[in-house]
């Protein structure tokens, strides 16, 4: 025999999950961790140990306003509608909403903030955050998240697939992929949609979609309306005795048909029906809220009895994550603030607020902040100057890529400090004596004190136990990546 | 990592080789054995191990091992291989060095022991180097009697197997019949069949398939796949579309058996043909498919050039397989295509005349009306001989009879012609909802204009409305597309209205947005007079005009006919619509590379459209345009676009490619399993005029395809079936699985082509995710039976797809996909048996069953000879029968679940336990999985 291997060949084509994944029975939530190390990958991690086992995504889409919320600039004040300095937009380019605007006049923020005590000293945080505030100290605030695309679609895109085209796996999916599940009744990969007075942005299929991946790693949706996964209730007129004779004889049908044809993914089929009818009962069980007790809408707020409210996705959230559930995500719309922002972000807030806040303290109070990671955070943040007109009581702001500030807690992050610096205009990261600079994303060499969203990828990933740069895919002859060929763990973000 | 041994069994290593070594046999066969084969063993290791830094997009003045003369450049008194003294070879020695190896100790990819032996034994051979085999033209092997079989059994043979035995007849029947129309075989074809199931009558039936209009439908899904066609933009609003004719031609093209050089032609370049007609015009949709966005901060050339992105690698994956989108910001790493190059191929769409934002608009210009459905396809492919013939006449009396100035004269006449003369009787039309009447316009310019919005609403509105006509006139009905309408039952009555009071009734059904509808007197003498010549008018105005009822210009027995053409072409053109088609600017814009990609970072010189170098020449003569590159790719030498194409449809036909990665043949790419099969296949392929079913049918015909498809315990190393040596078993995809059960229920529609059709589907799934201003917001059912239609016509929003497509695995259409995965999901078992069309299904079903068949094992037998062309096996029938019997009991027991399950008035406890086992079968693997 030649000793060169053509089967070598086959197996250069494929990562190992794609490989093991067809030569093994195939199990819908088979995972490359779980492939590589066997039953106890999710202590072990896929590439390291973990800090955390689990994670809470809080997606604010839109964009919502750093200087409002987040980034305390009281040298804009003086400044108020005054044309902003040209050596500070520095070539930025401008989106076509604001490109014809004669002047971009300095928009202060109209919030007081307050400074809090964090494991440093201390934060600043809006008036609109008073909830949120109060768990400054497990909070790791990043001021400096940046990104490069100016419009919603791209930039949405950009953070959660890894590029601003459409195609690519999203995070979530890359989680799935890497990690699997640890519930065999619901699905590992959770998405919900909180309602919002300001819906005002789209939110695409493709920001939970599998991508070029298998469908099994695509989020599957929590609904707050209808069925809260499709298609889960029987029809009317059949119960669940009726659906288990049902599927007591497809299992006779589809035995007999694996007797014929020995596919081993006619067996998986049949696990498969029989985990949708545990669903069945676990997703209701789930959505059940009776069981919670006052203190957790004291907690959550009494919103969170309202289906659909972030609050509610928040409980949702930590009843998912409880039940073994690793990966969920809140997506929130009605950030982007063009014309009324003040109008907008106060409602945005009241939304949001409270939920944030309880989460964290609930998981903390349960023992699960450590090994849980939350994220919050949108795809930019907003412009310095004002979009259309500015006084002292409403304004806009328009998109802006250059820095935004994003928020970790809980799973393996520092918590209480700040991390990153912006100018006096919160419109450039800057230096810690406050000069401005220009981080340009290099694969070779990270910025210290930059959080580019590959970075924020690529630091979620490694919290997780993932090395982000061996999470790879083959596909059209390439191994993809969720941060391409960029991004850098930030390992001041770690504790 | 576990070693891969352990995974597999050693006896597919021996497998493999024999298959390897018979698929380079013939020419190569000479070639010493100890010499690895440069194409299939040393390129794709030094490909992945070494091409990232020494490869096409290698630092200047890096060394290149992607080429014989790079690889023995002197390095300065040594080479990385040296031709006289190949022992000597830096390679060898760099591969085998502990202290300083390469690929250098923290390179990602390191090579394994028997990679180095690989390599070190092929530069010692004298490391010479061959054209990666997919840039090599196909060449038909030397057997003049090569057939798929043949060459199948050959590797089959050396590996020590023969092919399994063959598929049950009924087996075979089903399975031919899914793969080539995606539906079961009719009854009645089935039992022609089956009644003497011999070599011919399964060529019979394999013919019958071949000509079903269904054949096309299905063929079409996967090159909808392929070039990403959806219904709506894609990006940011992702609203409404108007391409479905694209759609619809493609179906028309594989029924009407367009060769496939044309049809390839047609798509990239029918509007720089010779006096394009309607269907090659259509076929360009295919350049504008690409997804847009219109969103408020976009800036042009960012999206002109992302546009153009999007087009280039769309080609490269359709046509070409290759990946080019590494090429957009670098010289490619693996492949031999340079920065420049890609460029050079967008400069062939970077002067298309659409405006880089799509302004949310349905008619996102260029459009064109064309015919609103196959239906009207055919009826157009007749009118239209009839109207060139009757305008052939009529310029020959114009012509001979120097008509011109008298047109003209009564033209101009009719420009004097005030709108008064035509009126409204009644002030307004009156809409049955008083709220909406401060909407509707009154006339205006000879037109009457209504504009309502519909807030969501399911419900047609009428409009009524009477016109008075003082001589007879051409009346026109036309609306903005934005809204599905029908005017009384032939949308209206397009007449040359004779004069007189017309009462016009006609209703229409909207969508969430503003809806426009128009009925327009038209005078088809005002191109004429205004531009002074008879061939400046329209064909359509051509018609009319010389069917006028007012003049007497041309012969009676002419205008006669031209009037009877004009009813039937103002009928015909009412269900005309709009679609998106290209067309070149005038003068072309500038391509330039673009820096990384960037669309604000172009370098260097404008760059003439071009193709790659690696491939054949751009062909000499051919124009520099699309057209040209249509030339380029389907010229005699090429060497990937028939390999490529003939590997998709075997992959349709098979589960699986030849090539396993349909989407790159490049060299990252999985080798061919049988590279002289494909080679023969698409050799076969152009030298019979590019004949689809000519290509598809020895497939289907062949003894490998005709196989038992059970996995076989002789061969146990072999679960992929590279040796092909058992039949296809794959779970069919999302559509069929649908289409399946609405055709075997007796539901499904017939009618082919027109608009998205959108069954019904949970609520909230839309406005969960669009933007207030979409108008793809609101998701509302269809209400008419067209919601069972074959799902080929199922509306498709690119951000959010049916769900019940998107559970199975259908692509969302924003990017490429030319191979689904097969998930294998809980939910899919949820949708299976909760979705509320497969529930219509079942309850259609069983009452169908009740009606025509009395006993229980006849009514099983037919819903198995329906769904798996074969009575059930006493296991199967057991299994049913004792789930009847449950639900028998219990809904007795229980008479109020028997009601709402059947959603009938009388409780039956009967039909409500039919619908259960119906339900439950088509759920089973024996009716979803090809087999």
């Amino acid at each position: 025999m030649k000793p060169f291997d053509p089967l070598h060949q086959f197996d250069l084509a494929q990562t190992r999950r794609q490989l093991f994944g067809r030569t093994a029975l195939g199990l819908g939530t088979a995972s490359l961790a779980r492939m590589l190390h066997g039953e106890e990958s999710h202590t072990d991690g896929l590439h390291h140990k973990p800090k955390a086992k689990r994670v809470i995504y809080l997606f604010m889409s839109g964009g919502p306003s750093h200087h409002d919320l987040w980034d305390y600039k009281p040298k804009m004040k003086p400044m108020f509608g005054q044309d902003l300095p040209e050596h500070v937009r520095d070539g930025q380019r401008i989106t076509g909403m604001t490109l014809r605007q004669k002047t971009l006049p300095v928009c202060p923020s109209k919030y007081q903030f307050s400074r809090y005590e964090n494991n440093q000293d201390g934060i600043w945080i809006s008036e609109l955050l008073p909830h949120t505030a109060k768990v400054a100290k497990e909070l790791c605030v990043i001021h400096s998240t940046f990104t490069e695309a100016i419009n919603h679609d791209p930039a949405i895109t950009y953070i959660q697939t890894g590029s601003q085209i459409p195609g690519r796996p999203s995070m979530g999916s890359w989680l799935s992929y890497g990690l699997g599940n640890l519930n065999e009744n619901l699905p590992g990969y959770v998405v919900m949609h909180a309602k919002s007075k300001h819906a005002e942005q789209s939110l695409f299929g493709r920001l939970w979609g599998s991508g070029f991946m298998p469908s099994e790693h695509q989020g599957v949706l929590l609904r707050s309306e209808g069925d809260p996964v499709l298609y889960l209730g029987n029809p009317e007129g059949l119960s669940r005795s009726d659906r288990r004779n049902q599927l007591d004889a497809l299992a006779v049908l589809n035995r007999a048909q694996h007797s014929k044809l020995a596919d081993p993914e006619i067996l998986s089929r049949i696990k498969q029906h029989e985990m949708a009818y545990r669903m069945q009962t676990s997703v209701p069980e789930l959505m059940d809220l009776t069981g919670e007790n006052d203190t957790t809408f004291k907690l959550y707020g009494e919103e969170a009895r309202q289906p659909g409210s972030f609050a509610a996705c928040c409980l949702n959230a930590r009843r998912l994550v409880e039940r073994g559930v690793r990966n969920v995500q809140i997506f929130h719309r009605g950030w982007d603030a063009h014309g009324n922002l003040p109008g907008e972000h106060e409602n945005q807030c009241k939304d949001i607020d409270q939920g944030c806040a309880a989460l964290i303290t609930d998981l903390k109070q349960r023992g699960m902040l450590e090994d849980t990671l939350v994220v919050w955070g949108g795809e930019f943040g907003r412009t310095a100057y004002c979009q259309g007109k500015l006084t002292d009581k409403t304004y806009g702001r328009d998109h802006h890529p250059r820095c935004f500030t994003t928020w970790m807690a809980g799973g393996g992050v520092k918590p209480g400090i700040t991390y990153g610096k912006t100018d006096d205009f919160g419109y450039n990261i800057a230096h810690p004596d406050g000069s401005p600079m220009k981080p340009i994303p290099d694969k070779e060499k990270w910025t210290p004190g930059t959080v580019h969203i590959h970075d924020l990828n690529a630091t979620i990933l490694h919290l997780l136990g993932i090395d982000h740069k061996k999470l790879t895919y083959r596909y059209q002859g390439r191994d993809f990546r969720l941060t391409d060929v960029h991004g850098h763990v930030v390992h001041d973000l770690i504790s | 990592m576990m070693p891969h041994s352990t995974f597999f069994p050693q006896s597919l290593h021996l497998l493999w080789v024999v298959i390897v070594l018979i698929g380079y046999s013939g020419s190569r066969a000479a070639e010493d054995a100890d010499v690895p084969n440069f194409a299939r063993e040393v390129l794709p290791i030094l490909s992945n191990k070494c091409f990232v830094c020494h490869g096409p997009d290698a630092k200047k003045d890096e060394l290149r091992l992607d080429s014989y003369d790079g690889a023995t450049v002197d390095l300065g008194g040594y080479q990385a291989i040296n031709p006289d003294a190949p022992q000597e070879s830096e390679v060898i020695h760099r591969i085998f060095d502990q202290k300083d190896p390469m690929p250098p100790k923290k390179a990602e990819s390191q090579l394994t022991d028997r990679e180095r032996e690989i390599l070190a034994r092929w530069v010692k051979s004298g490391g010479n180097y061959t054209k990666h085999w997919a840039f090599v033209p196909p060449r038909k092997p030397d057997d003049a009697k090569a057939s798929i079989d043949t060459l199948v059994e050959k590797s089959l043979k050396t590996a020590g197997y023969n092919f399994a035995s063959p598929a049950a007849p009924s087996t075979l029947a089903r399975r031919v019949a899914l793969v080539l129309t995606g539906l079961p075989p009719e009854r009645e074809q089935l039992n022609r069949y089956l009644a003497n199931p011999d070599e011919q009558a399964y060529e019979s039936l394999v013919d019958e398939l071949l000509h079903s209009s269904r054949f096309g439908e299905h063929q079409a899904r996967y090159w909808l796949d392929a070039v990403r066609y959806g219904d709506t933009h894609g990006l940011h609003l992702d609203n409404r579309r108007g391409i479905y004719p694209y759609r619809d031609w493609v179906v028309k093209a594989f029924n009407d058996g367009l060769p496939f050089d044309q049809f390839i032609t047609w798509q990239i370049a029918g509007d720089l043909l010779p006096d394009p007609n309607l269907e090659q015009l259509t076929a360009t949709g295919y350049v504008r498919m690409n997804p847009t966005t219109s969103e408020g901060g976009a800036i042009e050339a960012e999206f002109q050039a992302k546009n153009n992105f999007d087009r280039v690698e769309n080609l490269g994956t359709v046509f070409l397989g290759m990946t080019l989108n590494c090429v957009r910001c670098h010289t490619h790493k693996y492949d031999p295509i340079v920065h420049r190059e890609y460029y050079q191929l967008m400069a062939f769409f970077n002067s298309t005349a659409e405006s880089p934002l799509d302004k949310n608009a349905y008619l996102y210009a260029p459009v064109i009306e064309v015919p609103g459905s196959l239906a009207e396809w055919e009826k157009w492919e007749v009118l239209k001989p009839a109207q060139d013939s009757l305008l052939t006449k009529a310029r020959q009396i114009i012509k001979t009879e120097q008509l011109e100035p008298k047109l003209l004269s009564y033209a101009r006449q009719t420009l004097n012609w005030k709108t008064e003369n035509w009126r409204v009787t009644n002030d307004l039309p009156i809409p049955t909802s008083p709220d909406d009447a401060k909407d509707w316009k009154s006339i205006e310019n000879a037109k009457l204009i209504t504009n309502e919005k519909f807030g969501g609403s399911k419900v047609a509105k009428w409009i009524d409305f009477t016109l008075n006509l003082d001589r007879p006139q051409f009346l026109y009905y036309k609306s903005n597309s934005e809204i599905r309408s029908d005017l009384g039952t032939d949308r209206i009555a397009l007449l040359p209205g004779d004069a007189g009071e017309h009462h016009i009734r006609a209703s229409l059904r909207g969508i969430d947005g503003k809806m426009k509808a128009e009925f327009q007197i038209i005078n088809p003498w005002e191109t004429l007079a205004k531009k002074k010549q008879w061939s400046s008018a329209s064909e359509l105005d051509q018609v009319l005009m010389v069917g006028d009822p007012n003049t007497s210009l041309f012969p009676e027995d002419l205008q006669r006919e031209a009037k009877k053409l004009s009813v039937q072409l103002l009928k015909l053109r009412s269900y005309f619509t709009t679609t998106l088609v290209a067309k070149d600017l005038a003068t072309p814009r500038e391509t330039k590379v673009l820096e990384r990609g960037e669309y604000n970072m172009p370098i260097g010189e404008a760059l003439e459209p071009g193709v790659f170098a690696v491939m054949n020449p751009f062909p000499a003569d051919a124009p520099k345009n699309r057209l040209g590159l249509a030339e380029w790719l389907t010229a005699e030498n090429h060497p990937l676009v028939t390999r490529v194409l003939v590997n998709r449809v075997w992959q349709s036909v098979f589960g699986e490619g030849i090539v396993r990665s349909p989407e790159d043949f490049g060299l990252q790419g999985r080798q061919p399993t049988h590279p002289e099969l494909l080679d023969w296949l698409a050799v076969s392929f152009r030298e019979q005029g590019w004949n689809y079913r000519k290509l598809i049918k020895p497939m289907v015909m062949s003894r490998t395809f005709r196989q038992d498809s059970a996995r076989r315990s002789d061969i146990p190393g072999d679960p992929d079936n590279l040796l092909l040596a058992r039949g296809p078993v794959f779970r069919l995809d999302a559509e069929v699985i649908r289409d399946t059960g609405l055709w075997a229920s007796g539901l499904l529609e017939a009618r082919m082509g027109g608009e998205g059709v959108k069954p019904y589907q949970p609520g909230g799934l839309w406005s969960a995710l669009a933007h207030p201003a979409s108008n793809t917001k609101n998701y509302i059912p269809d209400i008419d039976k067209r919601v069972n239609e074959r799902s080929l016509y199922v509306y498709w929003k690119r951000t959010s797809p049916h769900p019940m497509m998107t559970l199975f695995d259908a692509p969302s259409r924003e990017v490429s996909c030319v191979r689904r995965s097969r998930g294998n999901t809980p939910l899919q078992s949820l949708g299976l048996l909760n979705e509320p069309q497969r529930m219509e299904m079942a309850r259609a079903y069983s009452r169908k069953l009740l009606t025509t068949e009395e006993a229980e094992k006849d009514r099983l037998d037919e819903i198995f000879k329906s769904l798996t062309c074969r009575p059930p096996t006493e296991i199967e029938q057991n299994a049913c029968l004792t789930l009847l019997k449950q639900a028998k009991e219990r809904y007795r027991k229980d008479p109020g679940a028997a009601t709402a399950l059947t959603g009938s008035d009388t409780a039956s406890p009967e039909l409500a336990a039919w619908i259960q086992v119906v339900n439950m079968i088509l759920a089973s693997d024996s009716a979803i999985l090809l087999y």
